[in-house]
């Protein structure tokens, strides 16, 4: 046991040259102590200095700190419980990759740069008024969505979205998002265009969004997804996939499930709405979160 | 596990260690309880012999138990606030050299809060910086074989893929 201590090299005095010990002289054992202080994308990045970073690199002390504690129940989550055995370092990168959850509905993953844990839920798996009826909702497929298609409103007057997640995340604070695009894509002789025809409605009354959890937190936000100008309404967001943060809730005991339930409605039934593509919903550590691009989205509490 | 010593036996006990130049060092048994790997030797053989660690030069030793006694001391009668302070102070003056000496010493003597504190120094200063630019600062050789470089490279694609989901960039012509 113990380090492997290099030998005081002797120098012409019999002291040992300036300059040594360098982080080229430290046995690999060592190497492992600073990698636990740096991240996955540090360590992958030093791996290639010398055979001592490179030991190091895979080291399984280094990268079960950086695994999340639910990274087993991520694992069960894979076909054929792929990855049991696998060194430390590879159940990682595997993790990195979204696992998909509840047929297909949902999807979890780590975060590589920090190992956080990150869910998406997507249209499929949201109660959404009126989503049978062909003359307010289409399913549509998008290259763009994590999951390949996206619900597109056309139009109606009681806009409802609910949705529900439970999954065991790690003690921290993370953030909740919608994401939500003004207008959809179509093919005009054979060219994508984008479509805002049929956009209306989201200039007069702003969208309620909320998120509960199971143990009694809250958050709410409005947001008017479109500007009203002069003639008419103006987005300069038009078109572009926005994030809307709902708010952030804390996990404290990460031994139990987390439920966090979420919403977007805007049901004043005096105004219609439309043109609206719904793709998902995110939960990511907020740390992680960015905030709402929509500069026009005015919001408040 | 040893049982934790009384109070008078901590302040009256002390444990001799001998270093790479054969001097002894003296230190007091809760000082030297805060390395895992002397609490291991003593609680065999007593504290009546000396522990030999050859490896460890004078300047190094006096640095570790510098810092070992004020943790022991501060343990609950100073705010962790000042601590810090201390501690930062401890590093400011130490040349590189001396860190690693420190890193392989803490490694070796299994003193977990200075190694962390040393390694966490160290991470700091290397990770804002190219791998290039790491290998040149410090003088690493690459001792890596072509095909080892490729397997790395290989193995760690994972990491530097870009992920997310395009936006698919097109031409934009506005309808209604």
């Amino acid at each position: 046991m113990g380090a492997n201590l290099s030998r005081v090299y002797e120098g012409d005095d019999g002291r040992p040259p300036a300059g040594y010990p360098g982080l080229a002289d430290i046995p690999e054992n060592c190497i492992a102590g600073i990698f636990r202080h740096l991240s996955p994308l540090d360590i992958c990045k030093l791996a290639r200095l010398n055979r001592a970073f490179k030991g190091a690199a895979s080291s399984d002390l280094v990268w079960a700190e950086k695994l999340p504690v639910c990274y087993q129940d991520m694992l069960s989550k894979l076909p054929l419980s792929k990855g049991q055995f696998l060194p430390k370092k590879e159940i990682y990168a595997l993790l990195c990759k979204p696992i998909s959850l509840d047929n297909g509905t949902k999807e979890v993953w780590l975060d590589k740069a920090t190992g956080g844990v990150c869910l998406a839920i997507s249209a499929r798996a949201m109660a959404i008024t009126g989503i049978d009826d062909h003359r307010y909702w289409r399913w549509i497929p998008c290259e763009e969505s994590r999951f390949h298609e996206i619900a597109y409103l056309q139009q109606l007057w009681w806009f409802e979205v609910d949705g529900v997640v439970k999954f065991q995340l790690p003690a921290g604070e993370y953030s909740l998002s919608f994401r939500l695009r003004l207008g959809t894509s179509a093919r005009r002789l054979g060219r994508r265009v984008q479509v805002f025809n049929q956009v209306h409605g989201w200039d007069l009354k702003p969208v309620q969004f909320c998120l509960s959890t199971s143990d009694g937190q809250h958050a709410t936000r409005g947001y008017y997804l479109d500007q009203a100008g002069e003639d008419g309404p103006v987005g300069d967001a038009r078109g572009k996939w926005t994030d809307y943060h709902v708010g952030n809730f804390v996990v404290e005991n990460e031994n139990k499930l987390t439920e966090v339930k979420f919403s977007m409605t805007q049901i004043d039934c005096t105004h219609s709405k439309g043109g609206l593509s719904l793709d998902s919903v995110s939960i990511v550590p907020s740390k992680l979160q960015k905030e709402t691009e929509n500069k026009h989205a005015g919001c408040y509490s | 596990m040893a049982e934790d010593p009384t109070a008078a036996m901590a302040k009256e006990c002390k444990v001799r260690l001998k270093i790479s130049d054969d001097t002894i060092f003296e230190v007091e048994y809760a000082v030297a309880m805060q390395s895992q790997m002397l609490k291991n030797a003593l609680s065999d053989t007593g504290t009546d012999g000396t522990v030999p660690l050859h490896n460890i030069s004078s300047e190094i030793m006096a640095k570790v138990v510098e810092y070992c006694a004020y943790h022991v001391n501060a343990a609950n009668t100073i705010s962790e606030k000042d601590v810090k302070i201390w501690d930062q102070e401890f590093l400011k003056d130490l040349d590189q050299a001396t860190l690693f000496n420190l890193i392989m010493a803490t490694q070796y003597m299994v003193i977990h809060n200075l190694q962390d504190l040393i390694c966490q120094t160290v991470a700091d200063r290397i990770k804002d910086k190219s791998a290039e630019e790491v290998r040149e600062i410090f003088n690493i050789q690459n001792d890596l074989t072509p095909e080892e470089e490729e397997e790395i490279r290989h193995e760690n694609q994972w990491a530097f893929e870009e992920e997310g989901w395009p936006e698919i960039q097109e031409e934009v012509r506005l309808e209604g």
